[in-house]
């Protein structure tokens, strides 16, 4: 190879590779790539020069243009390389965002307190095995006082201010908005033999209304009936329910009370869990009344046909407002009604 | 029912302090609501006697007193209209400080020294207002210190009684109790049988034995009608809750305070003849002592003179009959009125009295006699004046023994669920009853007469466990019966469909069931279930749809500075059927204002319109699983906008193989006008389903998947106006049939390129075979047979 061959070499080497350094876009790497690389680039043709040469230079000649088109080449790779990645930091940069502004859409809105209340109760007591039943809020007598033991003119009417529903003879107050969920123990008695256990969730309605009363409210009803159930059953469930429903190790405590439908019967407390050593809400006794319970009345029993000499049960009314307001803190039973966005916006 | 420390530590020793005996008796059912001490002590405060009484020089309405101490005679100003002469006083000197705050220095009051005050009631912490001095006993000792002589150190326990313990409305029925429980030393009070000074014998006749079987009379002649009740029992009556009133109605009050019996007594000079418990006649007239009248009914039990009613029985006297200032000779009743015979009456006449609430909850019918002797025994000491035989009128079937009760050994440990020890039940039964016979297995107990709530031994077994303590019964699991908790798979659960409005920015809310009934008419014709006896008439209907509380919900917010409001609802709707009352669950929302929050995001933010809701609800219905669409038909509503509103049904296909039926699962659309003009609101969309039908779920069932691609067509054709979108859908895919993927609309259009009154629909089509790849062929033959179905039915014609 004479030294005028490889000069000339050398320099169409260094001014492809200045020309590919002073290529800024693709397009005009590609054009450079078909000027020197191409079928009829200038490299491919200084291999067509071959054959003018001596056989015995050829072979140097030809390694050394080959060499020369790979250099090309690896400059080229690298240019591209080099443009990719600064068009790609600069579209990024192009594309970048500010993450801090707000999404796009919808938010979520949320259920009513009362409800993730129900829901709570139902969810324990479900886990447990209870079923969940219903019944009608516009109740007849018999199912909501007759056969909970509860005849006409027994003094426990008086704690249930009843509202009637207006009928063609007025005399006859068959009808009434139900007072409590206990009703579903009667009809649900009346269909289903033991075993039961189940729990009924409900709107009910007492015509007293001030701050501590709405004339609507909810309860919950549980019912468990079977050869065998005792009154140590009804504190282990209900021990259960209320440390699972407070996430707390809380205590509780029964108290004999006095229900038409239940004997023995029981108000249920739980050890405040507000304080230690009382405080407003447990009125300085360390203890706040949830619910009332009982061993089902044998008088109940024999209404719904169930011999009470074979079976027992137990059963138990809790409020649900009462529960949320403890559970959530909530001061005023009102404003479970009101539905005023800034207090229903609370509960996600 | 309110009772003093001090009175009941008369009836009963126990060593238990005030809070101690509460808790005693909330432990046992007799819950304790609260224990307020009566006083503290006030020193430099004696009783004294006003020696003499001047008119204050400077002042018309004052005095200058003189007043004994014991050890020293002091000169006091009084302003007290009531002070004079020999009047024993409560005297606070210097140096006293009262429960008011009030501190007694020496002052001069208009130019003259006072050395002290004489007190009020009220200045005492007895009462809230007095009206001059406290009046002392005249046999009360000079000098002693008034909280002694009053004994403030006295603490009032509060007992929120159940209705079964009408036997506890006392004291001696609280000390009876205490003394069951915490094994004290029981004082019954002795009374003396009081022989008649004169034979006035009063003739009572009963004419309804099952009501009334047993009526004590007795005549007093002569009382001092100036008697004034004395201080000890003037506070047991305050400190009961009862206000003194005059001596002989003040002994009848604290008969009944103390031994649990009502009694009445009559003015004799005002009664005409003897008397009779009857029935009243309907529409006699009666005038109570709380000077109100009542028009009696048939059902309620009278005491009445020859003439008319003078009480109404157990629950308030007349006024006609009563004692007055000039009442010198009287008739004490003590009777026996059943539960039954009492109970409505109260509740009817709107009368809740001391009396009928003892009488509703069983008063021991063995109690009348004693009631009448001791009532006597206080008049004469009291009142003065000459007692008669006590007339008694029985009737001994009404009153004939309780029946006994049997205990077995084996229901008491299985229905506590635990073993007990029978030596330690014979003693807690011996405790409650003095008949108990049997032991180890089995008692039979006769219940006193007072215990009423004892039947049978359910009411034994409570009383066990009672008397041994709730807290020592153990904690047990029971072994619970596997059953279905997790439901059928044909429904959706109400849970699903709440959180499904939830994740669609729905705020749940819970409004009143019952409405006020010009607001139900407003969006509901039907005629609703109405109260008899509402709270207010804006609460008096049962709803026919959960709408107008929510819009009212809707207007409360918008009230409030909201503009955007979004609210749901799930609960029953209630309706009057042939034989009776229907409940329909529903669930119903309103919303209005911005389609989305206002963001920074999004363009003009706009109001929503009946589309976005459509949504919502094809979102919530969807989860359903149910392959048909819903069918949103143009309805006629009355509360909503004509033009702007829909019935929604849906054929449903329980996933059983069972027939596909339609049903009708709600509606959808905007308040009519007139109704936002009259709530004062804009643009507000409702809608409300019935979740019976609504949530029929089909369970999912699996169809091939085809693994041939397919081929989508697009398709746009021209018809009138008036033909409803879903139409074109239905008609296109009864047509094509399986080979149909999917038909999506994808463009509405009106306007240029399109005549007026028609518009351009335009839809996509997807087609494909589950068993093989479609040939051109295939596609053209079908998507031609599309074009022809919309041509045939629709008059379309493809858009050029």
């Amino acid at each position: 190879m004479t030294t005028q061959q490889d000069s000339s070499l050398e320099s169409l080497l260094a001014a492809a590779k200045s020309a590919i350094d002073a290529a800024e876009k693709p397009n005009e790497l590609e054009q450079l790539r078909v000027q020197y690389l191409g079928k009829k680039g200038e490299l491919t043709n200084q291999l067509k020069q071959i054959g003018s040469l001596p056989p015995e230079q050829r072979p140097l000649f030809g390694d050394r243009v080959n060499q020369v088109k790979q250099q090309v080449a690896e400059h080229l790779n690298l240019r591209k390389a080099k443009l990719d990645a600064e068009a790609l930091a600069a579209a990024i940069a192009a594309e970048s965002i500010d993450v801090t502004l707000p999404g796009r859409g919808l938010p979520s809105g949320g259920l009513h307190p009362v409800t993730r209340t129900m829901q709570r109760i139902e969810d324990i007591f479900v886990a447990m095995g209870f079923g969940v039943a219903t019944g009608p809020e516009i109740e007849d007598d018999f199912h909501n006082f007759e056969a909970l033991n509860i005849p006409a003119e027994h003094p426990a009417r008086a704690m249930h201010d009843t509202f009637y529903v207006e009928t063609d003879t007025p005399a006859a107050h068959d009808y009434l908005l139900r007072t409590h969920t206990s009703p579903v123990q009667v009809r649900y008695m009346l269909k289903n033999k033991p075993p039961i256990n189940i729990i009924a969730p409900g709107r009910v309605y007492r015509c007293d209304s001030d701050v501590t009363h709405t004339p609507m409210f909810h309860q919950v009803e549980g019912l468990m009936v079977d050869e065998g159930i005792s009154f140590a059953d009804l504190k282990g469930v209900l021990t259960h329910f209320l440390q699972q429903f407070f996430e707390a190790d809380l205590k509780i405590r029964l108290r004999p009370s006095y229900f038409p439908f239940t004997e023995p019967s029981a108000e249920v407390d739980i050890s405040c869990v507000f304080c230690e050593s009382g405080c407003r809400i447990c009125k300085q006794t360390g203890w706040i009344e949830v619910l009332g319970s009982g061993m089902v009345h044998p008088e109940v029993f024999r209404h719904v046909g169930i011999d009470s000499e074979k079976y027992t049960g137990f059963a138990f009314g809790l409020g649900v407002e009462r529960l949320t307001m403890l559970r959530y803190g909530v001061d005023d039973l009102r404003l479970f009604f009101d539905n005023d966005l800034n207090f229903l916006e609370q509960f996600k | 029912m309110i009772i003093s420390e001090q009175w009941l530590r008369d009836w009963v020793d126990v060593d238990l302090s005030a809070q101690e005996i509460a808790d005693c008796l909330t432990n046992a059912g007799l819950e304790v609501d609260g224990v307020e001490a009566v006083g503290q002590p006030i020193d430099n405060l004696l009783v004294g006697r006003v020696l003499s009484v001047t008119k204050h020089p400077n002042a018309d309405r004052l005095n200058l007193t003189t007043v004994d101490v014991g050890e020293q005679q002091l000169e006091i100003v009084c302003g007290a209209s009531n002070v004079r002469e020999d009047l024993i006083v409560a005297v606070a000197m210097i140096g006293a400080k009262l429960p008011n705050g009030l501190k007694i220095k020496r002052a001069k009051v208009r130019g003259i020294e006072s050395n002290g005050m004489l007190c009020s009631a009220s200045e005492l912490g007895l009462e809230e207002s007095s009206d001059g001095l406290i009046e002392l006993d005249p046999d009360a000792e000079i000098g002693m210190r008034v909280d002694e002589y009053l004994q403030l150190d006295d603490h009032l326990i509060d007992i929120d009684l159940t209705p079964n313990r009408g036997d506890c409305l006392s004291v001696q029925g609280v000390a009876r109790e205490l003394n069951v429980l915490a094994s004290g030393k029981y004082h019954p009070l002795d009374v003396a049988e009081i022989a008649n000074d004169i034979d006035d014998a009063f003739g009572v006749s009963l004419l309804e034995p099952d009501a009334c079987p047993r009526y004590f009379a007795r005549v007093v002649r002569g009382i001092d009608s100036e008697a004034v009740t004395p201080i000890w029992m003037q506070e047991r009556l305050r400190r009961s809750g009862v206000r003194p009133i005059s001596a002989i109605v003040d002994i009848t009050n604290y008969v009944m305070l103390e031994l649990g019996q009502p009694m009445h007594a009559f003015d004799l000079a005002k009664l005409n003849g003897g008397i009779q418990v009857r029935f009243a006649r309907d529409g006699e007239l009666i005038t109570l002592l709380d000077d109100s009248e009542a028009k009696l009914t048939s059902d309620t039990l009278v005491i009445a003179d020859q003439e008319a009613p003078v009480a109404i029985a157990g629950v308030m006297g007349g006024a006609d009959s009563a004692i007055g200032d000039d009442t010198v000779d009287i008739v004490l009743e003590s009777a026996h009125f059943t539960r039954k015979a009492v109970a409505g009456t109260a509740r009817r006449y709107g009368l809740h009295t001391e009396s009928s609430q003892r009488f509703e909850r069983g008063v021991d019918p063995l109690l009348c006699e004693q009631a009448i002797q001791r009532a006597s025994e206080l008049v004469l000491e009291i009142c003065g004046g000459q007692v008669g035989p006590v007339c008694q009128s029985q009737d001994q079937v009404e009153i004939s023994a309780k029946p006994s009760v049997e205990l077995r050994l084996s229901r008491l440990e299985s229905l506590l669920g635990m073993s007990l020890d029978a030596d330690e039940v014979s003693k807690i039964l011996h405790r409650i009853a003095d008949q108990v016979s049997g032991s180890d297995e089995k008692w039979v107990v006769t219940p006193p007469s007072f215990r009423f709530d004892l039947e049978r031994e359910a009411d034994l077994v409570e009383e066990v466990a009672r008397v041994k303590g709730y807290d020592n019964i153990p904690v047990a699991m029971p072994r619970i019966a596997p059953r279905s908790v997790v439901g059928t798979e044909s429904y959706i659960t109400d849970r699903q469909v709440r959180q499904s409005l939830v994740a669609r920015d729905y705020r749940e809310a819970i409004t009143y069931s019952f409405i006020e009934p010009k607001l139900q008419q407003a969006f509901d014709s039907e005629t609703p279930v109405r109260l008899a006896n509402p709270l207010a008439e804006n609460m008096s209907v049962m709803r026919t749809s959960l709408i107008p509380g929510l819009v009212q919900a809707l207007q409360f917010n918008l009230n409030r500075q909201r503009e955007r409001v979004r609210l749901f609802e799930v609960g029953a709707s209630y309706h009057k059927t042939e034989s009776g009352y229907r409940e329909v669950k529903r669930l119903a929302g309103v919303v209005c204002g911005l389609r989305s929050p206002a963001q920074w995001a999004i363009g003009d933010a706009q109001n929503v319109d009946f589309y976005d809701i459509k949504a919502d609800l094809d979102a919530v219905l969807s989860l359903t699983g149910q392959s048909k669409p819903i069918i949103f038909e143009q309805s006629t509503r009355s509360a909503l906008h004509p033009g702007q509103q829909a019935l929604l049904t849906r054929e449903v296909d329980d996933g059983t193989g069972n027939e596909e039926s339609v049903v009708e699962i709600g509606w959808l659309g905007r308040l009519h006008p007139e109704l936002e003009k009259q709530f004062d609101v804009h643009n507000v969309f409702a809608f409300e389903l019935n979740l019976e039908t609504a949530l029929l779920a089909r369970r999912p069932s699996f169809t091939t998947v085809s693994r041939y691609p397919s081929v989508k067509r697009d398709i746009s054709v021209v018809v009138d106006d008036a033909v409803p979108v879903a139409a074109l859908m239905r008609a296109v895919e009864s047509e094509l049939g399986s080979p149909l993927r999917k038909v999506e609309l994808f463009d509405v259009y009106r306007g240029a390129g399109v005549s007026e009154g028609s518009k351009s629909v335009s839809i996509s089509l997807e087609l494909r075979f589950v068993d093989r790849t479609m040939t051109d062929d295939e596609v053209d033959t079908l998507f031609a047979s599309a074009r022809a179905v919309l041509e045939k039915e629709f008059g379309a014609t493809l858009r050029s």
